[in-house]
């Protein structure tokens, strides 16, 4: 029984991961899944979310020097849940103004919408740079959720149990809305057949505007919650872009529990080659995608296509 | 059906771009040179990362050749011809290091290259400068395979090297810390011959290496190895992780509370990758070439002269990054005007014989060119966080310094066979 005590940290660890890995990739998922949008800027705003959480923490803007140092009186937990829950609407306003800037690619070749993402995406980080410079930043994080817990004779850190949970809250939040709500059903309907909707007297540009909000804000609310793992740096929105686009096609295009199942597996093989083959860590999720795709070529839970009967 | 298919097809594109995102441009060229009865300038190739893993120390290592170059731009240049930076970013890709060499060269006839941060682009670009016969000066790669196998008859190496950082801090934590080590190893080439130069001297002094655990580059969750290195139970944990992977693991150290125990040794600690970090995020026991602190003449002046040059930036003093740029740049345009020419050979024998006095680099002892690995020896510092900063930015505790000879790396010496024939070059 000794490797299966061995064994179990590991795999709690790739659990928590995989699910900060499925949180990841929710707003990416969203937008490919309703608006047939690859936001190639979905790492960026991921970045952003992370910097504007970090001024809604720490503001230094020299102006209203009072008001600021009463607001840098309060405690930093109150602090860090205004950035848990402004930083994703600041960035989901900004996410607004991209998908006003897309409106022109709508119904072309996907080529553009593509290039204009990656084009943003470019101008975000570099922007990222003009504001807050190029060096590595952290992101305070309150003291009841910082230092580690003891589980057996190990410590594991209590903001990654934290974290996942959150994830978990988020899924759960997202799975209400999509599913349980009036305003869910006009968004999975957009994503099925748009033409409809809009035949149906549905304000199809408010629905894309709203989709994509959303799910830039779920890129930051990602950022916030990663930055105090991943650390804060311009070039960070890379690091998440990649696995965010190889799960949601892992799990399936457009499916909210592929992505979660996607995130859960990606998570359990990075974390348990991490313990016991450490060069193939990162190796390991292109290599459970390969096998993936191999034989389901639509990904997990991703629907049948005609041609596949 | 179709959406489907051309949404797949928009996929396949998307991940191509993200494939060719470190490619794309566009070049910066300062400016076309045009004949006049001036002499021609003198155009020095900057090569140094502003994106990717290193491109915080990039920035600052371009920042140090651009203050040499100015000092010599001020007093008239180098015989009699203004001297021109010309920067084209490396990307920390070493086919970019390639081709930036490549046209740095042939298009833009840069008589110099100086800069590099990692290994792989380090030894790229002394590939196609060694085709050329064009002098390069690598800053801030400490891979001990650039002085060793990797070596060139016209590449120079100014930073310490692994072996250097490990001989003097590896001993030490050893009496200090336990015998059993767990070695963390960047899996390219810099983290493994630095892992592999410490693993020598940790059996060297009866110590043993309990597990080695390779970390690919761009490593962003560290929990399992740290889950790992619980299991183990090391004494030392000596960590060979650069650029942005030891920002990665620092910060899941600390939040594990992992910093205490068990002791960890981090081989050398970049001043950009620490800079404006607190004692949470910098632990154990690391090397450096320099401090902005050390009590030595001219030191107080440089950093004067680094504030003044660069108000307003993110990084406020200078570290060894910054340091390593001007050091090299600095000797080597001072090769050129004790040669009187700027022909490679010349300068080759010129920096072959280089000697620097203690004073004259900022550091506690002089330093010298090894003629036969055409590496730098020079001072070492071990160093750790400084609990108690007399002021602002004051993050590091120097706890020794370890002249040349006693961190020597004599493996290089073998292993490093400087070409006999290099073409000759001049611009």
């Amino acid at each position: 029984m000794t490797w299966l005590a061995q064994l179990l940290p590991h795999l709690v660890n790739g659990v928590s991961l995989g699910l900060l890995f499925a949180l990841l990739a929710l707003g990416f998922m969203l937008i490919v899944g309703v608006m047939e949008t690859i936001n190639l800027a979905h790492g960026s705003l991921f970045a952003l979310g992370m910097y504007v959480a970090i001024f809604l923490i720490t503001p230094q803007l020299g102006w209203f020097p009072e008001t600021q140092a009463a607001y840098l009186a309060l405690p930093l937990g109150t602090r860090y849940a205004i950035a848990l829950l402004c930083a994703p609407v600041l960035v989901g306003i900004f996410g607004m103004a991209l998908e006003l800037c897309m409106r022109r690619t709508y119904g072309r070749d996907p080529l553009y919408g593509l290039l204009l993402t990656f084009g943003a995406a470019l101008v975000i980080e570099e922007l990222i740079r003009v504001v807050w410079g190029s060096g590595e930043k952290q992101l305070p994080v309150p003291a009841d959720l910082s230092g580690a817990v003891l589980i057996g004779d190990l410590l594991y850190s209590r903001y990654r149990f934290f974290a996942a949970g959150f994830a978990c809250l988020m899924i759960g939040l997202l799975w209400f809305f999509l599913e349980k709500t009036p305003y869910g059903s006009i968004v999975k309907a957009g994503a099925h057949d748009s033409e409809m909707v809009r035949a149906l007297g549905i304000n199809l540009s408010r629905l894309r505007l709203f989709v994509f909000a959303l799910g830039v804000g779920l890129a930051a609310i990602a950022g916030v919650v990663m930055a105090p793992i991943w650390g804060v740096r311009p070039g960070v929105g890379v690091d998440a872009v990649v696995p965010a686009f190889l799960i949601i096609v892992l799990g399936g295009v457009g499916s909210l529990w592929g992505a979660v199942l996607a995130g859960l597996l990606v998570g359990l093989a990075v974390g348990l080659t991490g313990a016991y083959a450490s060069e193939w860590s990162l190796l390991s999720m292109y290599l459970l995608f390969i096998a993936v795709v191999t034989f389901r070529s639509r990904g997990l839970f991703g629907k049948k296509s005609v041609l596949d009967t | 059906m179709n959406d489907r298919r051309k949404l797949l097809k928009t996929a396949i594109a998307g991940a191509g771009l993200y494939g060719v995102a470190p490619f794309y441009g566009p070049w910066k060229t300062n400016r076309a040179w045009a004949q006049s009865a001036q002499k021609k300038p003198l155009v020095i190739g900057l090569t140094m990362d502003t994106s990717g893993q290193y491109a915080a120390s990039g920035a600052e290592e371009r920042l140090g050749a651009m203050m040499a170059i100015k000092e010599f731009n001020a007093k008239g240049g180098v015989l009699g011809r203004t001297i021109e930076a010309l920067h084209m970013d490396t990307e920390t890709t070493p086919a970019t290091g390639t081709r930036v060499a490549e046209r740095m060269i042939n298009r833009n006839e840069a008589a110099f290259l100086v800069g590099a941060m990692h290994s792989g682009v380090a030894n790229a670009i002394s590939q196609v400068a060694q085709k050329y016969g064009c002098v390069f000066l690598n800053t801030n790669s400490s891979s001990p395979t650039e002085s060793g196998k990797d070596c060139h008859k016209v590449k120079f190496v100014w930073d310490g090297s692994g072996t250097n950082f490990s001989h003097a801090i590896v001993k030490n934590a050893m009496k200090v810390n336990g015998k059993n080590w767990l070695l963390l190893t960047n899996d390219y080439v810099w983290g493994h011959e630095t892992s592999k130069a410490t693993r020598a001297i940790i059996e060297a002094n009866g110590g043993k290496v309990v597990e080695e655990l390779l970390v690919p580059q761009n490593t962003r969750d560290f929990a399992s190895y740290l889950l790992k290195i619980q299991q183990i139970k090391p004494d030392v944990v000596a960590t060979a992780v650069g650029g942005d992977d030891i920002k990665a693991l620092r910060q899941q150290v600390v939040q594990s509370k992992m910093n205490m125990k068990p002791a960890w040794i981090n081989n050398q600690q970049d001043w950009p990758d620490v800079y404006g970090l607190g004692p949470e995020a910098i632990f154990g026991v690391f090397g450096t070439n320099w401090y902005w602190r050390l009590d030595l003449p001219g030191v107080k002046e440089f950093v004067a002269a680094y504030q003044k040059q660069y108000p307003g930036l993110g990084i406020q003093t200078p570290g060894n990054v910054y340091y390593n740029g001007y050091m090299a740049t600095r000797e080597l345009l001072r090769a050129v005007e004790r040669a009187g020419t700027t022909n490679n050979l010349a300068i080759i024998k010129e920096l072959e014989g280089l000697k620097v006095s203690a004073r004259d680099r900022m550091q506690h002892f002089d330093a010298y060119m090894n003629p036969v690995t055409h590496h730098l020896q020079q001072t070492i510092y071990m160093a750790s966080y400084n609990d108690h900063p007399a002021e602002k930015d004051d993050i590091f505790k120097i706890l020794a310094q370890v002249p040349p000879q006693e961190v020597e790396d004599k493996a290089s010496i073998t292993t490093c066979k400087l070409e006999a024939a290099t073409p000759s070059y001049e611009q």
